[in-house]
């Protein structure tokens, strides 16, 4: 479980967020939706422990962000926004680095590595250095080192951005099997389509504050229109750095 | 220690393994340094130990042929067809058989410009042997006149030299000590970059650092794996030394060369805190930096510090207790006495590390700070 409270955070003249707050329950995915600049990057990096908000806190399991970040990152899996691999490390290697990492050991490492691997169906690639891989096998490589460690959260940065039609398969089948699993997905994303698509419950945020949270539906509802689009844009008041 | 330290330096060194450049990097200046001296040496050795004839113009030989053939015996020639004379002139009076008869002064004119250096030894051999010369008549004067030559020879200097062979090798082969320094700092570079600036511009370092790891944990396992290579290239050359060294006939220099096992193994643990000192240097430089290229930038300016002090100490001989405490002047100093045949000063040699290893703790505890700000990591 994912929390934000009043979390506030400028940079020298931006002020990134204005008091955002929000829940992302376990068993669901969360959208955190909103224009470029909306200070999605800069919540999540947050909810990491890489930012010190300038109030507000941020939880994850109950735990602070903050106060303790390790614990944090120990329990969330982060599917970042530009995911840089290691070029010179097989991709076996790679995810068995993070999964180290993240304190797991010998065998217990050995069978998660292969686990992950078999179910991202990455088999073919495992043993090939990650130089000139193709952006779905790059994708594949970034989210096997996310979720190795099983983490009870798990984050993702724009994941779609990029991607091929059976690459956005591939996560959008991890995420709805993880949310089987009774845990707590949240995702940024400018991209109406996919968080419509995808999302049990849908966080609006722009300048930094929420604008409205629910259900894809009951935010349609509430705005009276028919589309999750016209709701969104309803929403925002601008059309501005929305991508359809 | 920490397992995660373990971890982040084993795929680091992985990591550089497999890079080519990080490798030849701290190869190349391990094996071309001895190299290089080596070379230079043989060249040395050859200037100085064959004396050459020296050519010159001599007018008015056919006025002294004996001083013409004592010349001759000392290799100071008139030039010839195959070998030209060079600038410099012996000019022997006609007056020259008569004077010398009379016990006169004969005025004998060299004539060179004394400002070009490269014909400053010819000069000196000609000067000296006409001085030879002018003695040894001057004694057979005496001993005519039934004078002892001893009377004219008030004090007779007697020259020691008390430069034990080893200490003249330390003038030379301090050059050498020189590239095994240079190496530690230089091998260590490519894995320093890679790890750090390398990181950021791979876009992966947002990632490694949202990993529960504890800030000084990585950057103590990325200072170690850089300081591994640095460690590998100062050894490396310093393994290298005698080996190169076999070749060259440095014996003939009056130089006596010899490293023994313990001595080697004494300067290989002292170049361990050096190594660790260097690469953190290198990462607190890059990690500030946004991509390779303008962390070599960076580096090679911050590099030239350090090889600008050693180099100082090697020509000036410049001597200091404090010295003997700095980073790199302290691993300077303990090279030093080794290969210049004194007994190292234990205290000053643990001082020096201990101190090296301390500022290398700062320096981490620096680079941590720069890793958990925001300002840094994001460049905000």
């Amino acid at each position: 479980m994912i929390k934000t409270d009043g979390l506030m955070k400028a940079y020298k003249d931006v002020q990134a967020l204005s008091g955002l707050s929000f829940n992302a329950e376990d068993g669901k995915i969360t959208g955190l939706l909103g224009p470029n600049g909306a200070g999605k990057t800069t919540c999540l990096r947050s909810i990491y422990g890489l930012i010190k908000a300038d109030a507000g806190f941020a939880t994850v399991d109950n735990i602070s962000a903050a106060e303790q970040p390790l614990e944090v990152r120990r329990r969330i899996g982060i599917f970042p926004d530009k995911f840089g691999l290691q070029e010179r490390l097989t991709a076996r290697e790679h995810i068995a680095y993070f999964a180290a990492l993240h304190g797991l050991r010998n065998d217990t490492l050995k069978e998660a590595v292969e686990r992950v691997i078999q179910e991202l169906d990455m088999a073919d690639i495992a043993d090939r250095r990650t130089a000139g891989f193709s952006q779905g096998q790059r994708m594949k490589v970034a989210l096997a080192q996310a979720i190795v460690h099983q983490p009870q959260n798990l984050i993702l940065d724009e994941p779609s951005r990029g991607l091929d039609v059976m690459s956005t398969r591939i996560l959008r089948q991890l995420m709805y099997r993880l949310r089987e699993q009774g845990r707590c997905i949240l995702f940024s994303s400018h991209v109406m389509q996919e968080v419509a698509a995808l999302c049990d419950h849908v966080v609006i945020m722009v300048h930094g504050q929420v604008k409205a949270e629910g259900t894809p539906q009951a935010l349609c509802e509430r705005t009276g229109k028919d589309s999750f689009e016209d709701a969104f844009v309803e929403l925002i008041g601008t059309e501005e750095g929305i991508m359809l | 220690m920490s397992r995660v330290f373990f971890t982040i330096w084993r795929k680091e060194m992985l990591d550089a393994v497999r890079d080519r450049r990080s490798l030849m990097a701290a190869m190349s200046y391990a094996l071309f340094g001895p190299l290089l001296m080596a070379v230079a040496f043989m060249v040395l050795i050859k200037d100085v130990v064959s004396e050459r004839d020296v050519r010159i113009h001599i007018d008015g030989a056919e006025n002294a042929p004996a001083l013409v053939n004592f010349l001759e015996a000392r290799r100071i020639l008139e030039g010839t067809e195959e070998s030209p004379a060079q600038d410099i002139w012996l000019e022997i009076p006609d007056s020259y058989a008569d004077d010398l008869a009379r016990a006169k002064p004969i005025p004998i004119v060299v004539r060179a410009d004394y400002s070009e250096r490269s014909l400053q030894s010819q000069r000196n051999r000609v000067e000296s042997a006409l001085r030879e010369y002018g003695q040894t008549i001057a004694i057979h004067r005496l001993t005519l006149r039934g004078i002892s030559s001893e009377v004219v020879q008030p004090l007779q200097v007697d020259r020691q030299d008390t430069a034990t062979k080893g200490s003249r090798a330390a003038l030379v082969l301090g050059m050498v000590m020189v590239f095994v320094l240079m190496s530690v700092f230089f091998s260590g570079m490519n894995v320093a970059i890679d790890s750090s600036a390398g990181e950021r511009e791979r876009n992966s370092l947002e990632f490694l650092l949202a990993q529960p790891v504890a800030t000084h944990w990585l950057v103590a396992a990325k200072a170690t794996a850089a300081a591994s290579f640095a460690a590998f290239g100062g050894i490396l050359a310093l393994l290298l030394i005698p080996v190169v060294f076999l070749f060259v006939p440095l014996e003939k220099l009056g130089i006596d060369f010899a490293m023994s096992w313990t001595q080697q193994l004494v300067i290989a643990l002292v170049l361990l805190p050096l190594a660790l000192f260097a690469s953190i240097l290198q990462l607190f430089v890059s990690f500030r930096a946004k991509s390779f290229k303008e962390a070599q930038t960076y580096i090679s300016l911050v590099m030239f510090i350090p090889v600008a002090a050693i180099f100082a100490l090697e020509f000036t001989r410049f001597e200091h207790p404090i010295l003997k405490m700095l980073p790199v002047t302290a691993q300077h100093n303990v090279l030093f006495s080794a290969i210049a045949g004194q007994p190292l000063d234990t205290m000053a040699v643990l001082a020096g590390s201990a101190i090296t290893l301390g500022l290398t703790l700062v320096l981490v505890g620096v680079v941590t700070r720069m890793l958990r700000s925001e300002k840094v990591v994001f460049g905000l």
